[in-house]
């Protein structure tokens, strides 16, 4: 009788615990918060959260040293576009080196930008950690948090990794690029749902500080943004020929030639579209009434 | 050539040259030739398309592999470099057909990769 009532006990409080995880990790969360996995999301740890300004940009976001350099700042907080950011992680070779009792000072280039000062507090108590200076011309992975001072901006690295796979260079690429296309949508999509709100791409203005947010990775249809935009515009000409590529061009005066001309190859190969008359003239496969 | 460090060089491959001609640039290619003086190199990108580097100062090294040059672009489109970064490649192999493929990614989306510094508030 006392073992039966053990065991109840025992299975309870597995399942407690069962759901108490489920619920944190939003598998099937009826009421709790959701936290995308890969500690990406905004941790909204507790009820009513804490309110302390840094409680937002949690996340580390890779950047480039020129996007470091052009964000802007207002109080404490720095914005790449819309992308706003503390912790950041860049990839480059290292230029310079200056080590003193205290810190670790380097330079490093990532191409994008003049190198980018790194500050890396020496913990003299810590054995654990390697203090040695990294030689100039090594490759290395910083992560750290970005600071302005007198106008001067630079990095306090927490880490700053030897690259022993240079591939991590072609995917700190790629990760920056999607990193900031990702997150130039409003900040209240989390783990990437795809297709609730529709961003417009008419503003599409190709400034460089990055607050472009036509492109974004959100299909709908299977299509994005722009890809739906031109095939719309040719869905929507009742001409036997088609819609020429002049047309086009003329109204979507946000997308480059190149940029049209992909689209069209691309919308062609999946079968959405055909040329009629000649290559700059297309008609949609969808009969609409 | 100091400019060419505190510069932005873009990412390109061999096809991109003749749209950098004046400018500085970051190029990553496998090591195909060193001419016998030492001073200029063949060097082929993920495409397999070449390009051509000169030196500043004879190599006092022996070079193999994965090779990244940075330096302005020539009127004849060689590449004249100021420095260069042996890739390593002790560990793992770098995938030089896959960073071609980055590269272009980066050229598609500027605003989400500039190459420049836009001076801001």
């Amino acid at each position: 009788m006392r073992l039966l009532r053990a065991q109840c006990v025992v299975r309870m409080s597995v399942t407690r615990t069962t759901v108490a995880l489920h619920s944190k990790y939003g598998e099937a969360s009826t009421g709790g918060y959701t936290q995308s996995p890969g500690g990406f999301g905004s941790p909204a740890a507790s009820q009513g959260g804490d309110k302390k300004g840094r409680s937002r940009a949690q996340q580390i976001v890779p950047c480039t040293v020129s996007q470091l350099m052009s964000a802007v700042q207002a109080e404490d907080v720095f914005k790449v576009g819309e992308v706003e950011i503390a912790q950041v992680t860049i990839v480059g070779v290292i230029r310079n080196t200056d080590k003193s009792t205290i810190n670790i000072q380097y330079k490093v280039d990532d191409m994008t930008a003049a190198p980018m000062d790194v500050k890396q507090w020496i913990d003299t108590e810590d054995m654990g950690v390697d203090n040695s200076v990294i030689p100039p011309g090594s490759y290395v992975k910083v992560s750290g948090n970005l600071r302005s001072f007198q106008n001067n901006r630079s990095l306090v690295a927490f880490s700053v990794r030897v690259l022993e796979d240079m591939n991590e260079v072609t995917s700190h690429m790629l990760e920056v690029v999607n990193a900031h296309m990702q997150q130039s949508k409003p900040q209240s999509m989390m783990g990437g749902g795809a297709g609730t709100n529709m961003m417009p791409t008419a503003h599409a203005s190709m400034s460089s500080t990055g607050s472009y947010s036509g492109a974004s990775m959100m299909l709908v249809n299977g299509l994005s943004a722009n890809q739906n935009q031109v095939l719309s515009l040719i869905k929507s000409c009742h001409e036997p020929q088609g819609i020429s590529m002049q047309d086009l061009k003329q109204k979507l005066s946000s997308m480059s030639v190149t940029v049209i001309r992909q689209i069209v190859d691309f919308l062609s190969n999946e079968g959405h579209i055909f040329s009629t008359i000649d290559e700059d003239h297309f008609r949609s496969t969808d009969n609409e009434a | 050539m100091t400019g060419v460090y505190e510069s932005p060089k873009p990412r390109i491959n061999a096809s991109m040259l003749a749209q950098y001609i004046g400018r500085p640039v970051s190029f990553v290619g496998r090591l195909e030739k060193v001419h016998p003086s030492g001073k200029a190199l063949t060097l082929s990108d993920g495409e397999g398309k070449s390009a051509s580097v000169e030196l500043n100062d004879p190599l006092d090294e022996e070079l193999s592999g994965i090779v990244e040059v940075i330096g302005m672009v020539s009127n004849k489109g060689t590449i004249m470099a100021v420095s260069y970064t042996q890739y390593r490649e002790d560990k793992i192999s770098f995938d030089l057909e896959l960073y071609n493929e980055g590269l272009k990614v980066l050229h598609d989306f500027p605003q989400h990769y500039p190459f420049e510094v836009s001076l801001s508030g």
